[in-house]
């Protein structure tokens, strides 16, 4: 599909989506640190899972990621090109969704790798021993790849919806500091669960807090309904407005 | 051939009528210049015409089809617009390879027509550090990447030095020499005078004017006071 390949080149072709993408494993590489340092006990099985849990952290910035897929490329005038070269725009979303899916699932490999690669360094470096098979590791990087991939997808249709690259990243920075927290106290934790934070920290920590929460994968499919839902009514504002 | 038909164009956005009831014809083989003062509806007459903006009625035909209904639109119909921009940190190559990657256009056409605007030189640095000009000839570059036979031009000759309008001018010229459909909107009449063949004239979103260049007396000053006389603000 030329539009996938033409996604592609575009993001070969600028560092800043790559900058956003590479600060995920940083500060996944910080927060285990952060974790050692602030005196964690590395020898209490759980405490590992812990460590992976920040894979999730890093969805972050695939969320501000997917959001300049679009909103980015209205900030920089370059969304005229893309519909002048494919009018169909809802093959335009679809190819976006694709491509930032797939890096932002990648860039949760990367995570993965970072947090495997630092945690085991520190429980050496601490005399624990660190083991593959520890209980949750796998589940805990598994939903944090999926979580990246997931906040990638919102953010594409986040950016197609709001257009503006200050404005989607204002939106959702406020939403995950303030706003999901108060509609979580507002609703009761029953309903809350279901908040889209909520279902992200179900999805990457599920090995940890358990009980107020969905099942892991119950946050995956929660997380996987608000893209569609972002997904799809970015194609149909996409489809109707003008390009000015 | 493929010349274009504008047929009816309407456009309001909220309370505002940006183009009235617009019908007209730019030949193929000529260099068509669409005049009219700011706000008169030219922009948004290009817009509609490259599917970029819905119509409210009426539509644009291109060698008889729709825009959004063409096949590999990008290779049929160029076009330069005034808000179409460039990522600040995407080399002038790269920006072109995108644009190519999306057209199915081979790799040696982006150096082709880096030639053709004169940007071979600057071609591998970031668009941020272009100047206007500069800008100007990359666009036009993106707007014949697809070889196209229908050129719409959006104010081409903005932020271009003296020979770059003189070399400008011999490239429409050329292209409407073989045959293709060439439309520069523009507020410059002297140079519209020396390029275009045909021309349109609107004033706020209603046709003015549509025929040959020469009905309206041909020089640069006689064009100048029929553009006056026809966009006057009646009463």
């Amino acid at each position: 599909m030329p539009q996938i390949r033409t996604e592609f080149r575009k993001l070969a072709t600028i560092r800043s989506p790559w900058l956003l993408l590479a600060a995920g494993p940083v500060i996944v590489v910080a927060g285990i640190t952060g974790l050692v340092l602030s005196g964690t006990n590395v020898h209490d099985p759980a405490a590992q899972s812990r460590a992976m849990a920040h894979v999730g952290l890093a969805a972050v910035f695939t969320l501000m990621f997917g959001i300049l897929a679009v909103a980015g490329e209205y900030r920089h005038g370059t969304i005229t090109d893309t519909f002048l070269s494919f009018p169909g725009r809802g093959r335009v979303i679809a190819a976006k969704l694709a491509v930032y899916g797939l890096a932002g699932a990648a860039a949760g490999l990367v995570s993965s790798a970072a947090a495997l690669a630092v945690t085991a360094s520190w429980w050496a470096a601490k005399g624990a021993v660190f083991h593959l098979s520890a209980a949750g590791t796998w589940p805990t990087l598994a939903g944090g790849v999926a979580a990246n991939c997931a906040f990638a997808l919102i953010g594409v249709g986040l950016g197609a919806l709001i257009r503006n690259v200050a404005g989607a990243v204002a939106l959702a920075l406020a939403w995950i500091a303030l706003i999901e927290g108060i509609a979580g106290q507002l609703i009761g934790p029953g309903l809350a669960r279901w908040l889209p934070f909520y279902a992200s920290e179900a999805l990457d920590r599920a090995a940890i807090i358990a009980t107020r929460l969905l099942p892991q994968w119950g946050g995956g499919l929660v997380l996987l309904g608000y893209a569609a839902v972002f997904a799809a009514a970015a194609v149909l504002v996409t489809l109707r407005r003008d390009v000015t | 051939m493929a010349e274009i038909e504008v047929r009816g164009l309407t456009k309001t956005f909220g309370a505002v009528t940006a183009v009235r009831d617009m019908s007209f014809t730019a030949p193929a083989g000529q260099v068509t210049g669409f005049l009219g003062p700011n706000g008169s509806g030219k922009t948004t007459t290009l817009r509609a015409t490259l599917g970029l903006i819905r119509p409210t009625a009426g539509e644009t035909l291109i060698g008889g089809v729709p825009y959004r209904h063409l096949a590999q639109p990008r290779r049929r119909v160029g076009a330069l617009l005034e808000a179409s921009g460039f990522h600040p940190g995407r080399r002038a190559r790269n920006h072109l390879a995108v644009l190519a990657a999306s057209c199915g256009v081979p790799g040696r056409r982006v150096d082709e027509v880096l030639d053709l605007v004169d940007l071979a030189s600057a071609a591998d640095r970031r668009v941020r550090e272009f100047s206007l000009g500069m800008r100007q000839r990359l666009g036009l570059a993106a707007a014949l990447l697809g070889d196209p036979q229908v050129l719409l031009l959006d104010e081409p000759a903005n932020g271009l030095d003296p020979a770059g309008i003189a070399w400008l001018r011999g490239l429409l010229r050329g292209l409407a020499g073989e045959g293709r459909t060439v439309v520069v909107a523009s507020h410059v009449l002297s140079e519209v005078a020396q390029t275009a063949d045909h021309v349109v004239i609107v004033n706020a979103g209603e046709l003015r004017f549509s025929g040959p260049l020469h009905e309206l007396g041909g020089s640069g000053q006689a064009l100048e006071s029929a553009f006056l006389r026809l966009t006057a603000v009646p009463g």
